[in-house]
């Protein structure tokens, strides 16, 4: 790619010089026709456009400068003439393997006399590459025509689908659906009794209502959406920085939202600008001694908000100019310089630069923050540019992670990178402004999505060397530890439930029951609900020390010696397994249920052979307990197809 | 594609897509792998691994700051004595002689003296002043190479061996910790954070094995379950998938990969090779040799797991808040247990490795996150708060003579095998307070370049993660001490 982009680039960049050529006559350096060509043939493979080996990246002046190889002005001093002229053949650029003689010494004076006159560059000249540069207003796409009563999404995809020779997935049949659906929003796969009433309604309109009992379920929807943004607001239980009070949790506030369905302007302002409750995710962790500069609370807070909200990854700006995106190390800084209550001193990779940081906002042209005014002031305005109506980056980064959820990729992919170009821009817009009109109704959004067609259609396969190709359809997805837990408990009926003893439970059912409007905790706790244990960590839940916006899809080694052995999945199947002979149904009934409730369906006879089989070795708990692990372990139970 | 050029094939079947277009939309999906979860390794072609010194490396965690005054670099003993003034102690054991001519370490370790002339000792390696000290961000450090906290997961140094270089023996888990409990002891949160595959993902995470002599039911069927019973079990599995009528899903990676995972669980779990995990499959005579404790069981735990192909072991004496290393008060007390607990198991170890032939091939390296000093918390002038729950300035009783403030300026670490010098020393602190590295200062980042240079990794591998590279050493600036290899 560099090797097409490069030389239009720089053909624009000479044409440019040529003009501007009284600057260069000084006889002191020529950028554009000594430099530049030099830095092209020998640096820039590895060093320019996406390029930064080594972490040196030389795509504008800037850039350049922050790597410190040079010492302006003084040649002699200079990193980067000895790293030309050394004998060590393990340093010297460029590496022998590339050209196995050092540079002629008449091309190293070019680059003496560039250092000496001070690095002259011809401004606004960059190595960077063209990039797609992603819109910040809200676009309105039109639908193409069809039917007036045809599901916008599929319009838009019939489109695509249509333009680039591709075959829509099949469609997904009735039980299959209701598995997916139920797993995707309220975490849990139907209930046999479910199932059988949905199979048995014949109404043309049955999945529009079950998608609609789902999303009424707020309990259920809450319990399984806390997973989710507890992962991206990095609310854990516990963890890193609590041990000296460096950190606040906001489980109360969260599980409120999402049991209301909070309208996600609010929710984004409640958390950017917040009260008591919701302060723990710009407040951060404070880790006990000193943090490098790139990990104070004001830093962690221009970060996490520009991620969570926006899709930018700020972690490479927090510490110098981005080698691969616009953002610098100002922008970073001019966030983190909002919730900072003392002046933010700019740091670039981790050394103090003397320059103050201004409380502003990345995008301008959308407006700016006072930054004369009180921190909760500016928190205020924050959140109104966040959600500002001319903002559409925010709506569509939202609307891009939960169409990741439900389709299992992203229309941005990945969906912290919302600079990158999506594979449907009218199908990103469409969600993101159709959001804005829903008055910021996450639920409507999902119901939207769901009731699509290409959401229910059938996963598509996809071999390795082919995830990364083109959409054809809905990619499987995982069940995340605590799907994975909560459906055992779902199949076999036993449910853990409050630890009893104390008079208080633990904490997180405390605020938990109040945000669900009751006085104290009732029912059984879902895995969202409980610790982190070391059976959840083994599936894949994340310690929350980081923000984290998609978990690991594939099943490793170790988690799979956990499957295998692990105490806490055997004593969940020996009580699942006590609380299903407790039904007394006879065993080829049992195998029955046990397929309706996991898989959505009846064994066929082969495989009613081998677990009516099952059931009949060693003691009758035994052999139901390693029935249903054989049902637990299947590709068919563990990723929602 | 020979009646085409190339162009044409690509216009024929995407009219809309110029070849440029084409080239950026490839661009772009290859940075899904890259922040997808999976980090890519980057610019493979352009690293230079070294070549390999060692095929396992095994990593003796002495936890909480182990005092080099009293191990491995004596200095001018003064017994306990009350009314002694404090500022006058710097090591509370006399030294003795060790196989190596004019190498003294301190007296209570005999064994490991007679061993001395198999490795390589460093007594200048240093660690940064973090502010006030803290034993789990230090170990953070330490073992993955960069000051907590990280924007992303750091990976622990085992979890880079684990995945750059991979299982020795594939049923064997690649990185294996023994020793250190993740719950129930204070400061476990912290444990947590880097005892972990980092970005990496879980297939490179430690294998935890907290009690060695527990650590056989780890990989034995669960409890009450025969393995029989286990074997049924999973050929039931394998029947029940081949009737399945979901089974033309089975080709889709996830489900494929995750078959592939339990059939490696189950390979383990089934294999003659999980013996290794067994300590009572060994003689009782070499058990009673190495059992001085959990510690000394560890280091048999890791001899047997190294000799069936582990690649990366960590043994600890376990980080539990002001205990063992960790001492705030009553140092000269502890230590001599701790003296007595380690002195035999690292010594049969070293010998045990040596007598199979396994030395030369494996890298054994006893570290410890900082030194400690009687009177300085940090280095001189640091502004650390001072830890000392001993404070006094004359040795009153017993409890106030020892080392019980932590010290960043100089510690030392001991290497055997895996490629090292024999009977060699590297560096020196100074024999009076304040006892810095005075000579040849040996940084972690430059001492993990050494560990990898030996392993045969490039200090300078490096990993695109979230679009951004994240080296073996940090910043790719680690460079390994030459001089410390034969």
């Amino acid at each position: 790619m560099l090797s097409l982009m490069i030389p239009a680039r720089i053909s624009s960049a000479l044409g440019l010089i040529a003009l501007a050529a009284p600057q260069t006559a000084r006889g002191e350096v020529d950028f554009a026709h000594e430099v530049v060509p030099l830095l092209q043939k020998h640096c820039v493979e590895c060093h320019g456009g996406d390029e930064s080996k080594g972490g040196f990246s030389l795509n504008d002046r800037g850039i350049f400068l922050d790597a410190d190889v040079v010492e302006l002005g003084k040649p002699q001093d200079s990193y980067l003439i000895e790293l030309l002229r050394t004998d060590f053949e393990d340093e010297r650029m460029p590496p022998p393997k590339k050209q196995a003689d050092p540079l002629p010494e008449e091309e190293i004076r070019v680059f003496e006399r560039w250092i000496a006159a001070g690095l002259p560059w011809e401004p606004g000249f960059s190595f960077a590459g063209d990039r797609y540069e992603a819109p910040l207003k809200p676009r309105r796409p039109e639908l193409p025509a069809g039917p007036a009563d045809a599901h916008p999404i599929d319009l838009l995809l019939g489109k695509w689908f249509e333009e680039n020779g591709v075959e829509p997935p099949h469609p997904l049949d009735d039980s299959a659906f209701l598995r997916r659906v139920s797993f995707d929003l309220i975490g849990l796969p139907p209930t046999p009794e479910e199932l059988a009433e949905f199979l048995s309604d014949d109404s043309p309109d049955k999945r529009q209502s079950a998608i609609h009992d789902l999303l009424g379920r707020h309990t259920d929807y809450a319990d399984h959406w806390l997973t989710f943004w507890n992962d991206l607001l990095r609310n854990a239980y516990d963890g890193t920085g609590f041990i000296t009070g460096g950190r606040t949790r906001i489980t109360g506030w969260l599980y409120g939202a999402l049991h209301t369905n909070r309208p996600y302007d609010e929710f984004v302002r409640e958390l950017v600008a917040p009260g008591k409750e919701a302060r723990g995710f710009i407040d951060g962790i404070q880790w006990r001694g000193e943090v490098n500069s790139s990990q104070t609370k004001a830093i962690q807070f221009s970060q996490n908000v520009s991620q969570v909200f926006l899709g930018i990854n700020m972690k490479c700006a927090s510490c110098h100019d981005s080698f691969v995106d616009q953002w610098k190390l100002e922008d970073a800084y001019s966030l983190a310089a909002i919730y900072s209550n003392e002046p933010l001193e700019l740091h670039r990779c981790d050394k103090p630069t003397g320059e103050k940081a201004l409380a502003r906002w990345i995008y301008p042209e959308l407006g700016d923050i006072d930054a004369s005014a009180p921190r909760d002031e500016r928190l205020k305005q924050l959140a109104d540019l966040i959600v500002h109506p001319e903002n559409g980056r925010t709506a569509r980064t939202i609307v891009n992670r939960l169409w990741q959820r439900l389709m299992g990729r992203g229309i941005v992919d990945p969906v912290d990178a919302m600079d990158t170009e999506p594979w449907n821009v009218d199908l990103l817009d469409y969600l993101a402004t159709r959001l804005v009109d829903e008055d910021y109704d996450l639920k409507a959004i999902l119901e939207l999505i769901v009731t699509s067609e290409i959401y229910q259609s059938r996963s598509v396969n996809v071999a390795e060397e082919s995830k990364q190709g083109e959409f054809r359809g809905p990619v499987m997805k995982r069940l995340t530890a605590e799907q994975f837990v909560d459906a055992v408990s779902r199949v076999t009926g036993s449910w853990p439930q409050a630890p009893k003893g104390g008079k208080k439970g633990p904490q997180t059912l405390e605020v938990v029951a109040k945000a669900r409007g009751l006085g104290k905790w009732e029912g059984p706790v879902r895995a969202s609900l409980r610790g982190l244990d070391a059976f959840q960590a083994a599936l894949g839940r994340p310690n929350r020390d980081q923000v984290v916006s998609t978990r690991p899809d594939l099943l490793s080694t170790l988690e799979a010696i956990h499957l295998a052995n692990g105490p806490e999945f055997a004593s969940m199947l020996r009580e699942g397994a006590a609380a299903l002979l407790a039904t007394k149904k006879p065993a080829d009934e049992l195998v029955d249920h046990v397929y309706l409730a996991a898989l959505g369906r009846r064994p066929d006879e082969g495989e009613k052979a081998v677990a009516v089989g099952m059931l009949g070795e060693g003691t009758a708990e035994e052999g139901l307990a390693d029935f249903l692990w054989t049902v637990f372990v299947q590709p068919e139970f563990f990723y929602i197809q | 594609m020979s009646d085409r050029n190339s162009s044409d094939w690509l216009d024929a079947s995407r009219p809309d897509w110029s070849r440029r277009e084409f080239l950026r939309r490839l661009a772009a999906g290859s940075a899904f792998t890259l922040a997808g979860g999976a980090p890519l390794l980057r610019a493979e072609d352009e690293v230079e691994h070294p070549a390999a010194r060692a095929d396992s490396c095994i990593l003796i965690w002495m936890a909480g700051g182990m005092a080099s005054p009293e191990t491995f670099d004596p200095k001018a003993y003064l017994p306990f004595e009350v009314g002694t003034p404090v500022e006058k102690i710097i090591s509370t054991f006399p030294a003795i002689d060790t196989s190596v001519d004019g190498l003294q370490i301190s007296a209570g370790l005999p064994e490991i003296a007679k061993v001395m002339d198999r490795g390589t000792l460093i007594r200048s390696h240093v660690q940064p002043d973090l502010g006030s000290i803290l034993h789990s961000r230090h170990q953070y450090h330490w073992h993955t190479g960069y000051v907590p906290p990280q924007t992303v997961a750091a990976p622990h140094i085992g979890a880079w061996m684990a995945k750059v270089l991979g299982p020795r023996n594939e049923v064997m888990p690649p990185f294996i910790n023994i020793g250190q409990r993740l719950e129930g002891i204070g400061e476990s949160q912290e444990i947590k954070a880097f005892t972990t595959g980092g970005f990496f993902g879980s297939e490179f995470a430690p294998f935890n094995l907290p009690y060695p002599e527990k650590a056989a039911e780890a990989v034995r069927p669960p409890d009450g379950m025969g393995p029989d019973r286990f074997a049924r079990r999973y050929r039931a599995l394998k029947q029940m998938l081949e009737h399945s009528p979901k089974g033309e899903g089975l080709s889709d990676y996830h489900q494929e990969s995750m078959l592939r995972s339990l059939d490696a669980a189950h390979r383990l779990l089934g294999s003659p090779k999980r013996q290794a995990f067994d300590l009572a499959r060994e003689k009782p005579e070499i058990l009673e040799e190495y059992d001085t404790g959990r510690f000394g069981r560890g280091c048999l735990l890791a001899r047997r797991l190294v000799e069936e192909g582990a690649r990366f072991v960590e043994v600890t004496t376990e980080y539990v808040p002001f205990l063992h290393w960790d001492t705030h008060e009553n140092g000269h007390k502890t230590y001599e247990r701790l003296h007595a607990e380690i002195d035999r198991p690292i010594a049969r170890l070293i010998r045990d490795l040596e007598e199979r032939g396994m030395l030369d091939r494996t890298l054994v390296v006893i570290a410890s996150e900082f030194s400690r000093d009687m009177m300085i918390e940090g280095v001189p002038g640091s502004t650390a708060k001072d830890q000392s729950r001993a404070k006094t300035d004359v040795i009153k009783e017993m409890k106030h003579y020892g080392l019980h403030r932590h010290f960043t300026g100089g510690s030392s670490v001991a290497m055997f095998g895996g490629g090292m010098k024999k009977g060699f020393v590297y560096g020196r602190t100074a024999d009076e307070r304040p006892c810095l590295a005075v000579e040849n200062p040996v940084s972690i980042t430059d001492l993990h370049a050494s560990l990898f240079t030996a392993m045969g990794i490039s200090p300078k591998t490096v990993f695109d993660i979230e679009r951004r590279p994240f080296y073996a050493t940090e910043d790719g600036k680690g460079k390994a001490v030459m001089d410390l290899f034969a």
